[in-house]
């Protein structure tokens, strides 16, 4: 994914995507697109779950400033 | 004036002091002071320093001890009932005998401590504590924070051989969903005075770097039950409380709660307790997740074969309907053949009636014209034959005319016939050579042949001359061409 996407936005979007095909919102053409966007969503998200990125160095640089 | 004088020892006042008191007080008494030191020494001895103030100043001071023995009891004593070791700078209950000693002077012995007092100044600390976090608007301030959705990053305040430390990694480190955290450890005492401004100075020093944590974790086991009232005081509540992370605590505290677990965003009674709560915040994370992707794939399931399945129905009613209608087409296709055909046959039939009366029409006609043109034919037949009997009648009397003229005719014609014979007789006498050699003319021939144009002579050559009576050879000597 080319945008940087927090995982509470990408959660919440999952959200409403979910919501959206649960209420029958959602045509036939318009799914595939919708379901690609969930799975890159659901792919952020797992993501998150399991890894992490924080740096300590940076961590303890900020702390001496 | 010297005689008159007593002088004593210095022993001897001391010891009469010491009788004096001793008969004066010879109970001992309740007395409520403030610890100010406990100095306890090697020796297992205690020389506290006793206090009273009012209104911060030193009114009262007093030493007093502890013997070993007494302090092993009523410390022991105290941390059963205080769940606190004795703290200096607290007011205590104390149970003292005023002693005087020759040498070390005037001092409180302390024969023993009521614990319940102690406690019930915890309580009323405690108390106080709440009351002015209340009063502060400070209560529910943590509590009130947005939980983060993912508590990832975890500032951990505990001492790195703390066994609840390693409890809380435990659980959050070997989960088995595989769910990562992120934890720096702040390095804290976790109980006793020192704590208080241990885990303020670094609550202080997660602020600075916030940005990079989701929550603050404080966690604290094993070091026994005792040392935990500084959770009670009232500046490390309010930096707890008004913290700008949630701040969760698992200080493991089983009968009464502290003030900083009441007012921590979330206080769990064990750090593995509050472990799993943190797994548990990453469950209801994952597992909607998970409830998507399945949701999503059912509905696209089902979405694309309830299209798949009206396309089917409406392929089907296509092929029916066309079915349908070629079938019509087909009936009235026939019908209407039919009925041409009938149609045809009809008018076959009537044309066919129309030609056999055309035909019969057609036969009489030319039996009538044919006997018409036979009639006229004979007619004209019979004229002709009359007309070239006449012709002929006339014809023969000419032919009898000519025949009749022939004879004289013949007779004439062969006189004048016989006349030119004679005539060319003669003539043809005249023209033979032999008549012409009679009349002194001569044919010369070359070879056999007489001289034409194209006789090519050269002198020397040799000609016949004939002649009615011989024939002479002779040499050509001069040829002169005319």
């Amino acid at each position: 994914m080319a945008e940087e996407i927090n995982y509470t936005e990408a959660f919440q979007e999952l959200q409403t995507i979910v919501a959206d095909i649960e209420e029958g919102e959602i045509s036939v053409d318009e799914l595939s697109i919708k379901v690609k966007r969930a799975a890159e969503l659901i792919k952020v998200c797992k993501n998150k779950l399991t890894s992490t990125e924080e740096d300590v160095n940076q961590i303890l640089k900020d702390l001496e400033d | 004036m010297s005689e008159s004088r007593q002088i004593f020892t210095l022993k001897q006042v001391a010891s009469s002091i010491r009788k004096t008191l001793e008969e004066r007080y010879q109970q001992t008494y309740w007395v409520k002071a403030e610890m100010h030191k406990l100095n306890l020494y090697p020796s297992g001895h205690c020389f506290p320093e006793l206090l009273q103030k009012e209104d911060g100043k030193i009114v009262a001071q007093m030493n007093a001890s502890i013997w070993k023995q007494n302090y092993q009891r009523i410390n022991k004593n105290f941390v059963d009932v205080v769940k606190e070791p004795l703290r200096e700078d607290t007011t205590l209950l104390l149970l003292v005998k005023i002693v005087f000693h020759e040498t070390f002077g005037l001092s409180l012995q302390i024969v023993d401590i009521d614990p319940n007092y102690a406690l019930g100044e915890l309580q009323r600390e405690r108390q106080e504590t709440l009351l002015r976090l209340q009063k502060e608007n400070l209560l529910n301030l943590n509590q009130k924070l947005d939980f983060p959705l993912l508590p990832k990053r975890i500032a951990l305040i505990s001492a790195d051989t703390s066994k609840g430390l390693s409890d809380f990694r435990k659980v959050i480190e070997t989960n088995q969903w595989g769910y990562q955290f992120f934890t720096f450890l702040f390095q804290a005492y976790l109980q006793g005075d020192v704590a208080v401004k241990s885990i303020q100075e670094q609550l202080k020093r997660i602020e600075k770097v916030k940005e990079h944590f989701d929550v603050v974790v404080i966690v604290r086991g094993g070091g026994g039950e005792v040392g935990l009232s500084c959770y009670n005081n009232f500046e490390l509540c309010k930096a707890i409380a008004s913290f700008p992370l949630p701040v969760l605590t698992g200080i493991g505290h089983s009968t009464n709660l502290t003030v900083a677990e009441m007012i921590a965003y979330r206080n769990a009674i064990t750090p593995t307790e509050l472990g799993d709560f943190l797994i548990q915040s990453f469950h209801e994370f994952a597992v909607p997740v998970k409830d998507a992707s399945k949701t999503i794939r059912n509905y696209s399931k089902n979405k694309l074969e309830n299209a798949n399945q009206s396309l089917t129905s409406t392929v089907k009613l296509f092929k029916n309907v066309t079915a349908q209608r070629i079938d019509q087409t087909k009936n009235l296709l026939v019908r209407s053949s039919s009925s041409v055909k009938s149609n045809v046959k009809f008018v076959i039939h009537k044309e066919k009636e129309s030609i056999s009366v055309s035909q019969k029409s057609i036969k009489k006609n030319a039996k009538d014209l044919f006997l018409l043109q036979k009639n006229q034919i004979t007619s004209l037949v019979d004229t002709a034959r009359k007309n070239i009997q006449f012709e002929l009648k006339a014809e023969n009397g000419e032919v009898q005319r000519i025949i009749d003229r022939l004879p004289k005719v013949v007779e004439n014609l062969i006189h004048d016939t016989n006349n030119k014979i004679k005539q060319l007789e003669q003539s043809v006498k005249l023209m033979d050579p032999i008549q012409v050699l009679k009349r002194g003319y001569s044919i010369s021939l070359f070879e056999g042949k007489t001289l034409k144009e194209d006789t090519k002579l050269k002198p020397g050559d040799r000609l016949v001359t004939k002649t009615h009576f011989s024939e002479i050879e002779s040499e050509i000597v001069d040829i002169k061409n005319k």
